[in-house]
């Protein structure tokens, strides 16, 4: 059971997929640009991890090495697809806020890179905790980075204004070349915050 | 040898499973999401005109066929208020930055736009995607059909012309595009009853 938490912690922070392992860049830098998309994006991608990393955790002794990518491309395109489907269908008022995302997430290599990493090794309870993990510190990581870029490009913050119509935003934090800027600076940010005095006296050494 | 077909078969079995999940689920929601696509259809047609208005529905694909200008009409219903015919609700596709734009453009009688209601897209959230807010799309209401409307990025605009949403232009030129085959559609067609007559889809003798 403290695996399972301990599994869970880890994606939502010590290996945060967008701030610590840098994958999954696509989406991040493109729907970016409000508060509102980055809990949107971040919750369906989360949602769809945990179920691609179940099924393949489940599958995980019948799918061999050597047939693995297509297999675990074939599941989580299937499975992306059916909650696809399923949402126009059933819920049009959640597919009209997240349904855009849903077809990013099949290029979102972050599911793939928890199929590949952990899932297909680990049972399936740890493998649900780290898609719940690894779900939330995307959203997490989106949910700043779309603050960020919202604050400054458009004045608000999940759609409420902030500085009256006075300001003047600065437009290029929301457009594309914004978005590396705001990531770059924040993952530097995090870097500088957290790392260990060791290295610091190890890169001083090094001069 | 064994081993390829060994795979081979494991491969077939994970896509088989997969087609069969994806068929059964698709043949589960095809008749419910039309239903939302027809739904969202005639949302867009009372935005622009009145929850009580009637629509009868036009041939769109006679429409299509008169001339290439119109390869983006997807459907043409005339509004009728009172029993009056009170203007024309055109649904056009024009190609935005992230594939077609599903747009209902409200035309009146009197010759000026009551309305766009841009439905279903593909834009960038929080740039191209604004076109269906109010600050963009209530520009169109009350234009004039009679010249087409243009695009421009600052400055004070003339009567024919919309502002562009920041940082997307090829939304709003889209966008504008869509709305300049309806108005071009009204004058070349609609605006005369005989052709409007012919257009008129057959009851098939009911």
């Amino acid at each position: 059971m403290k695996g399972v938490v301990k599994d869970f912690v880890n994606g939502l922070w010590n290996e945060n997929p967008t701030f610590r392992l840098v994958v999954g860049m696509c989406p991040t830098l493109a729907v970016t640009t409000n508060a509102t998309n980055g809990v949107a994006m971040g919750l369906a991608a989360a949602f769809v991890l945990v179920g691609s990393n179940a099924m393949i955790s489940a599958m995980r002794n019948f799918i061999s090495p050597k047939i693995r990518m297509p297999a675990f491309v074939v599941v989580i395109a299937s499975f992306v697809t059916i909650v696809g489907m399923v949402m126009k269908a059933f819920l049009p008022e959640l597919d009209r806020a997240l349904g855009i995302f849903i077809p990013l997430i099949v290029v979102n290599c972050i599911i793939m890179a928890r199929a590949e990493a952990f899932a297909s090794k680990q049972p399936v309870a740890n493998s649900i905790a780290d898609g719940l993990g690894m779900g939330l510190g995307f959203t997490l990581a989106l949910v700043i980075l779309g603050s960020i870029r919202e604050i400054l490009g458009n004045g608000s913050i999940f759609g409420i204004n902030l500085f009256g119509a006075s300001y003047e935003p600065a437009l290029l934090l929301i457009m594309p070349p914004g978005a590396f800027m705001a990531l770059g600076l924040l993952i530097g940010l995090i870097n500088y915050l957290t790392r260990k005095p060791k290295d610091n006296a190890e890169k001083e050494g090094s001069h | 040898m064994r081993d390829i077909l060994n795979l081979g078969f494991k491969l077939l079995l994970i896509t088989a499973v997969a087609a069969l999940a994806l068929g059964v689920v698709n043949a589960i929601t095809r008749e419910p999401i039309q239903a939302q696509v027809e739904k969202m259809d005639a949302q867009g047609r009372i935005a622009v005109f009145s929850e009580d208005t009637e629509f009868v529905e036009l041939d769109a694909d006679k429409i299509k066929a008169m001339s290439p200008d119109y390869a983006t009409v997807s459907q043409v219903f005339q509004a009728k208020e009172g029993g009056e015919v009170a203007g024309y609700a055109i649904k056009t596709m024009p190609s935005g930055y992230g594939g077609a734009i599903e747009l209902t453009v409200g035309i009146s009688t009197d010759g000026t736009l009551t309305g766009i209601y841009v439905g279903n897209n593909s834009e960038t959230p929080g740039l191209g995607a604004k076109a269906s807010e109010p600050e963009f799309k209530d520009q169109f209401k009350g234009k004039k059909v009679d010249t087409p409307l243009e695009v421009i990025k600052s400055g004070q605009g003339n009567d024919n012309q919309v502002q562009a949403i920041s940082g997307a232009t090829i939304t709003s030129r889209a966008v504008t595009d869509g709305v300049n085959t309806a108005t071009k559609l009204y004058n070349e067609v609609l605006s005369d009853d005989s052709s409007v007559q012919q257009l008129l889809v057959q009851e098939g003798g009911q």
